[in-house]
């Protein structure tokens, strides 16, 4: 089996769509149509895959876990997309986040309340958004650069808050993090509410038309009327509440706080997360339904590399290979669409 | 070396293109013969097909069927590498030089001549392009950054380019919209000595006046099916009109309410830079002024510093009175001004965005409204729609995908309806019809009527003749001169843009 898996598994990202196709050529012309498309026929393959393969993929154990893991991503990506489609970039959330826990945690271990502890850390995340939306603002800083720099000076703060050690919580938030309401996961729930919110905002508000004028056009928006530094702070302190929030729900479902949780890797996952999902780095265009499809094909990815108990070397290997091929399938049905 | 095309075939044979985007057609079975030595003319209203039938030809768009034969040979498949190969090239409605790079770099990308260890041999590089340039009698310097050079000047790099690589059809797309007169001819003069040296010109314009002085022969596009292909002398401008529209335009001056006498829009000592030194102006309410000699850079400059967009060294701006502070977007739009710039595509639409938003993108941040519903949207976006003419193949597309002409009228219909007590239009009708200039310029009409205070930058002399009723002249930055429209003449008009003085 371990011997098989390596091989097979790149296959189904990169062999798959392609074997689809050759059946009927209509219903792969069709598919180009569909929104995510694409996306979804790798998505189901991979299930497909990995049910026939693992048998403990379609445990209910295994499902609620690939649901908890996929939910705190969820949330930072939700933020993401919505920064990302308006031509900013946050590669700082996932270290935001891990600040945020590690704080959270120490707090906790020296006997605050619960609720003080969460709106202290939110409120912190915030912070540390505002800042990065202050400095990408107003020094015209790339946020790719200030970002990347936030997101390394965040990752040491993180060690400095936990001072090398790991700090347990004990069971004071472990029902955030570990029950379930009719059978579906807090953690989940949250993400789902944040993931909704977003899209509302996103398709039927006027702030998130703003994001897509101005990740469409800066000049553009600026001489609509829209106060484009204002949009921009509130998209990066949003990013950064979001991130504490994902911090929080890292806690809760870990009950402990140990170094190097969380971080830039976090962070490479959901900025993958939200490229498979077709928002544009350049800005402009954007789903949280994409969104989705991506944060969860990366999570039964790795869930089934898990799973199959593929060599850990060569999970980065597939999970690189799932990104460009999801990354090509977006570029294809975007050009094939009208307009453009 | 005038009429060729009795000796020799057609270099270019287009026969029954048809193109159609997600199901909506654009090209219906169009004909056309591209001979060497011609300057062919392709007219056409706004969406007509003219743009989408050169980039078919020119490999940018595969046609869905019909035929296209280059020297009698037919090629299916075209991409832009095979057509350049055989000698067919463009210079698309939007110009498209690498701005960071000079003018030689530019003339030479992708043939740059490389001594050893492919190192750039950048002596040889300056004295191609020069040489590109001189043999057209061009005077630009190839050492300027392709930023700095006025739309003409790029207009001609583009052309001088196409012509080193070899083209034998060249396809200008609107090249002298929004050029001054003086730009239009040097432009002009260049594709007539392209013409006389055997190059097949395809050119699109809108203007009637200048079409017909120019092309050999003309070909009219209507909602892309073929209507006339005839020699241009026997054609005549009132023809040519009903070819197009289907209906004679008539654009006259209409009777305009006398001007209010209280002021709309102030300007006073507006200084920045070089471009713009001790500008003044005053506009009363339901005044048109017409701004003239400012063209290119000086003029575009005009509109950020009067959109807030740029913080003038010196001066003042008042809107009804009441002093706008300078250098900030918002209280320039709150003040009451609008400004539309003749930038389209970088600074007045969203191009991703459908039609539909962009039209309402300023109003409805005005209103403060803080939902959005596609369909409240269509709703309010509909009339606006109709009042400009705007027309997409299909429902609410991305405007990046409407015609060139279409997108004007879609930045029109954004600002003009947004309530302005002043405005200032940047070429109002650059790349519109005949038809839809028509309306645009009655528009405008009924702005000044409903008592808006208008200042107009064009580069049309027309235009100012028949939209303005006062014209103030700016040489080198400065307002150097003001007259009524009454009391001067076209002639006069051109002569004092050109830099010189009416008598
Ligand atoms: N990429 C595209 N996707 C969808 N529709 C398109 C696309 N390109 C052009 N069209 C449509 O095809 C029609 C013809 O467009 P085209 O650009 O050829 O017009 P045109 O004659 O050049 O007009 P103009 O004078 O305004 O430049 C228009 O209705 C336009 O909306
Ligand atoms: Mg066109």
């Amino acid at each position: 089996m371990s011997l098989k898996t390596p091989s097979a598994a790149p296959d189904v990202a990169s062999g798959g769509p392609s074997e689809r196709r050759a059946p009927s050529r209509s219903t792969a012309r069709g598919l180009l149509h569909v929104p995510h498309g694409g996306l979804v026929v790798v998505l189901i393959l991979v299930c497909v895959f990995t049910a026939l393969q693992a048998d403990a993929f379609t445990s209910s154990q295994n499902l609620l876990n690939v649901l908890r893991q996929v939910s705190v991503n969820a949330v930072i990506a939700a933020g993401l997309t919505l920064l990302m489609t308006a031509g900013g970039m946050d590669f700082s959330m996932g270290s935001n986040a891990a600040v945020t826990l590690c704080v959270g945690a120490q707090l906790i271990d020296g006997g605050w309340s619960t609720p003080a502890v969460v709106v202290v850390c939110l409120a912190l995340a915030t912070l540390i958004g505002l800042v990065n939306g202050l400095v990408v603002t107003y020094t015209r800083v790339a946020p790719f650069v200030a970002t990347l720099a936030s997101a390394m000076l965040l990752d040491g703060v993180a060690l400095l808050v936990l001072d090398g050690m790991s700090v347990t919580i004990g069971d004071k938030m472990s029902s955030l993090g570990n029950d379930e309401v009719v059978g579906v996961p807090y953690l989940t729930v949250v993400a789902v509410l944040v993931l909704a919110l977003t899209g509302v905002t996103m398709r039927f508000t006027t702030f998130g038309r703003d994001a897509f004028a101005m990740g469409g056009n800066e000049h553009v928006a600026r001489l609509s009327g829209i106060n484009v530094n204002a949009r921009k702070l509130a998209l990066y302190a949003l990013a950064g509440v979001l991130a504490g929030l994902a911090g929080l729900m890292l806690l809760s479902r870990l009950g402990a706080a140990a170094p190097n949780t969380a971080g830039l890797q976090t962070q490479l996952t959901a900025v993958a997360a939200v490229v498979i999902g077709g928002t544009s780095l350049a800005g402009g265009h954007g789903t949280v339904v994409g969104t989705v499809f991506g944060v969860v094909l990366l999570g039964v990815v790795a869930n089934a590399l898990n799973l199959l108990q593929v060599n850990s070397n060569y999970q980065l290997v597939v999970t690189g290979g799932v990104l460009l091929v999801a990354a090509i399938i977006n570029e294809v049905q975007r050009k094939s669409s009208p307009g453009h | 070396m005038t009429s060729p095309a009795t000796t020799t075939g057609p270099v270019v044979r287009v026969r029954g293109v048809t193109k159609s985007f997600g199901g909506a057609a654009a090209l219906k079975g169009v004909d056309l013969d591209l001979y060497p030595g011609e300057i062919h003319a392709l007219m056409g209203m706004n969406g007509a097909g003219k743009s989408t039938l050169v980039q078919v030809l020119c490999g940018v768009h595969q046609p869905d069927g019909g035929t296209i034969e280059v020297d009698g040979h037919r090629h299916t498949g075209l991409n832009v590498r095979r057509a350049r190969g055989l000698g067919v090239s463009s210079v698309p409605q939007r110009r498209e030089l690498a701005m960071g790079l000079t003018v030689a770099e530019n003339i030479m990308l992708g043939d740059l001549p490389t001594r050893r260890f492919g190192a750039v041999d950048w002596k040889a590089v300056r004295a191609r392009a020069g040489a590109a340039l001189s043999g057209l009698g061009i005077d630009i310097d190839v050492q300027r950054v392709a930023g700095s050079l006025t739309v003409a000047e790029q207009t001609m790099v583009e052309v001088a380019r196409e012509v080193r690589r070899g083209g034998r059809v060249l396809i200008l797309d609107e090249p002298t919209a929004c050029l001054s007169a003086r730009d239009a001819g040097q432009v002009r003069a260049l594709v007539r000595r392209l013409r006389d040296e055997g190059v097949a010109v395809v050119y699109i314009s809108h203007y009637i006046d200048e079409v017909m002085s120019v092309a050999d022969r003309v070909t009219v596009l209507r909602d892309g099916g073929l209507v006339r292909s005839a020699p241009a002398a026997e054609t005549d401008p009132a023809a040519l009109v009903r070819d197009m529209v289907g209906r004679d335009v008539v654009s006259r001056r209409p009777e305009r309410p006398a001007p209010r006498d209280e002021p709309g829009l102030a300007v006073r000592g507006l200084s920045h830079g070089h471009a713009v030194r001790d500008f003044t102006v005053e506009v009363r309410k339901g005044e048109i002024v017409a701004v003239l000699g400012p063209a290119g850079d000086a003029q575009s400059r005009l509109f950020d510093l009067l959109s807030g967009r740029v913080r003038p060294d010196a001066g003042e701006v008042l809107v009804d009175g009441r002093p706008v502070p300078p250098g900030r977007v918002g209280a320039a739009l709150a003040g009451g001004l609008r400004c539309v710039t003749g930038d389209r595509r970088s600074l007045g639409l969203v191009q991703s965005m459908t039609v539909d938003e962009n039209l309402m993108l300023a109003g409805d941040r005005f209103a403060r409204r803080r939902l959005h519903r596609s369909a409240d949207l269509a709703r309010r976006a509909a009339p606006v729609r109709d009042a400009y003419g705007v027309v997409a193949l299909s429902g609410n597309p991305p405007v990046g995908s409407l015609s060139g002409g279409n997108q004007q009228k879609v930045l029109l219909g954004k600002w003009l309806e947004t309530e302005p007590v002043a405005c200032f239009l940047e070429d109002p009708t650059n790349g519109v019809d005949v038809a839809a200039m028509a309306d645009i310029h009655t528009l405008v009409d009924d702005l000044a009527a409903r008592g808006v205070a208008v200042l107009l930058a064009s580069s049309s002399a027309e235009e100012v003749m028949r939209l303005a009723d006062r014209v103030v002249v700016v040489s080198a930055g400065r307002t150097v001169g003001e007259h009524d429209i009454t009391a001067i003449t076209r002639d006069e008009l051109v002569a004092t843009a050109l830099g010189g003085q009416p008598q």
